[in-house]
């Protein structure tokens, strides 16, 4: 007797629990495969393989990409302490050609999509930062754990790091742009900036 | 000479012994994992649950970055503390804890600039430049020629048999940090991927048993016993490294069992020498990426090598 009402309790409690999560939850993992899947869309056109972006589709992937990318929380933080010493001039042109620069190389690597799977592991927020990890798998069978930083502004998430394997690109450049303002200067770090970025 | 060798076979084949004993409950034990698995991806309650735990755990834990760190696993996770021995918490395979990898702390501050201490960095920055015109001048050219006249298959299945042959490394590496079912894992791995993959050709576990690989190596045991990298180090040929991960490898040579196999030294250096090209072949291009990415190569590569080794050891 005791034993059926415990039982129907346990249930209907499950039930409360497995009802939808708070709206918010899923958010982060949405923004990223709204993203995802539109430059997929894009990319994957049926004879494009080998074949390099034409600039129509270049133009559509920026557009996609600058939706979702938070380029001055990227660039700032990716100077770190040498942000402060920046003129308001100096911060919006760093943040432009730092832009341009990831989207360079964003642009570069998805060229070379040929269909690889994505998989969406999960999420974890907390106030309104959140982390998404997913899982790249190659063709040749490779796994490559990804991670999106995002951060909340209003309605919308924004992401403001990339970790692939572990090493977040953010860090990554941080130690470079640190190492090039420390043994030359500022100076010298934009003009290599401009020369990643012009076309060759 | 031949009395260590023979020591650590004999070593070896014990490992090979106990693990064999074990083989058939390690095969009941993946049904019980694989079945635990599927129900746990089909349940969104237990996930919530997880969620909290596990950010109420990264609150509670201290300042230090490398001090909470719940890796993602999809059943029992393991969390190792930074400085001291590991102590590993078992969660339940209820709570599905994914990657929260910096306290809130770090979500916010952006200003911290932690990598590898890099005090021979002229020395470095040379062997950089000489390591890059090897990858050109010969290694590139020699994998090229060699992609264009093999087959992928072959290629990829060479790479699955030297990968397979380091078994030794993996499963002692899963022993020495305490890691059951990660070493169990592996050994399913090796007598599969040998028997029925054909030395290692095919990865049967990873295609039909879909089992994880674990890749263990003594630098990620050190640090998971709270060893430091040390300093940066590049090495000529054998590329970045650093003072830890330098002891790691050089302790990883003994359970290497092509040292063993071969009995020839000077045959060691053309097979090292072929595993090196075959592998190259397959990712011909991910260097040039990494360079064209990047402003400054050198650190680039130098802080990519720190964060990609404290990623995998707090896995």
């Amino acid at each position: 007797m005791h034993r059926r009402y415990f039982f129907w309790v346990a249930l209907s409690l499950s039930l409360l629990f497995t009802g939808s999560p708070p709206a918010l939850a899923g958010m982060p993992t949405e923004k990223i495969k709204e993203t995802t899947n539109e430059i997929l869309a894009i990319v994957t056109v049926p004879d494009r393989k080998d074949v390099p972006l034409n600039a129509e589709m270049k133009k559509k992937i920026r557009k996609a990409v600058d939706k979702r990318f938070d380029w001055e929380e990227m660039a700032r933080r990716s100077l770190a302490r040498h942000w402060k010493e920046r003129t308001e001039q100096e911060k919006t042109q760093f943040v432009v050609l730092f832009g341009q620069l990831l989207e360079r190389t964003y642009l570069d690597k998805v060229e070379g999509y040929s269909g690889e799977k994505v998989v969406y592991l999960g999420e974890s927020i907390d106030d309104n930062y959140a982390v998404v990890n997913v899982k790249i798998i190659t063709a040749k069978n490779e796994e490559i754990d990804v991670a999106y930083r995002l951060r909340q502004k209003g309605n919308d998430w924004l992401v403001y790091d990339i970790s692939v394997a572990g090493v977040s690109l953010v860090n990554n450049y941080r130690v470079q742009f640190n190492s090039i303002i420390t043994r030359s200067s500022y100076a010298s770090l934009v003009e290599r900036l401009k020369e990643k970025i012009a076309p060759d | 000479m031949k009395k260590t060798s023979g020591i650590v076979l004999m070593a070896f084949f014990a490992c090979l012994l106990t693990g064999t004993l074990s083989f058939a409950e390690c095969l009941d034990n993946q049904q019980i994992y694989r079945s635990e698995h599927t129900l746990l991806y089909s349940e969104s309650a237990p996930l919530e649950e997880g969620y909290t735990a596990g950010l109420d755990k990264s609150k509670a834990s201290s300042k230090e970055p490398s001090a909470d760190v719940s890796p993602f696993l999809f059943a029992s996770s393991v969390a190792v503390k930074g400085k001291g021995a590991p102590s590993r918490s078992k969660r339940s395979s209820e709570h599905l804890v994914l990657a929260q990898v910096e306290p809130k702390e770090e979500f916010q501050d952006g200003n911290d600039l932690e990598t590898i201490a890099d005090p021979l960095e002229s020395i470095n920055r040379a062997i950089y430049h000489f390591n890059d015109k090897l990858y050109f001048w010969l290694l590139k050219p020699v994998a090229t020629g060699y992609k264009a006249v093999t087959p992928e298959k072959v290629r990829v299945g060479m790479k699955n048999v030297f990968y397979n042959l380091a078994f030794p490394i993996r499963f002692v590496n899963c022993l020495l940090q305490a890691k059951g079912k990660a070493a169990c894992d592996e050994f399913v791995r090796f007598f599969t991927n040998s028997t029925i993959g054909m030395g290692g050709f095919l990865d049967v576990a990873s295609n039909k048993l879909e089992l994880k690989k674990y890749n263990e190596d003594l630098g990620q045991t050190l640090g998971a016993y709270g060893a430091g990298p040390g300093f940066f180090i590049n090495w000529p040929i054998f590329g970045p490294s650093s003072v830890r991960d330098t002891f790691g490898s050089a302790g990883d040579a003994f359970l290497e069992p092509l040292n063993y196999m071969i009995p020839k030294s000077k045959y060691r250096i053309p097979v090292g020498a072929y595993n090196t090209i075959n592998k190259t072949s397959l990712s011909i291009g991910e260097y040039e990426s990494l360079k064209k990415a990047a402003l400054d190569p050198y650190t680039a590569i130098r802080d990519a090598y720190y964060q990609y080794r404290r990623a995998q050891i707090r896995e």
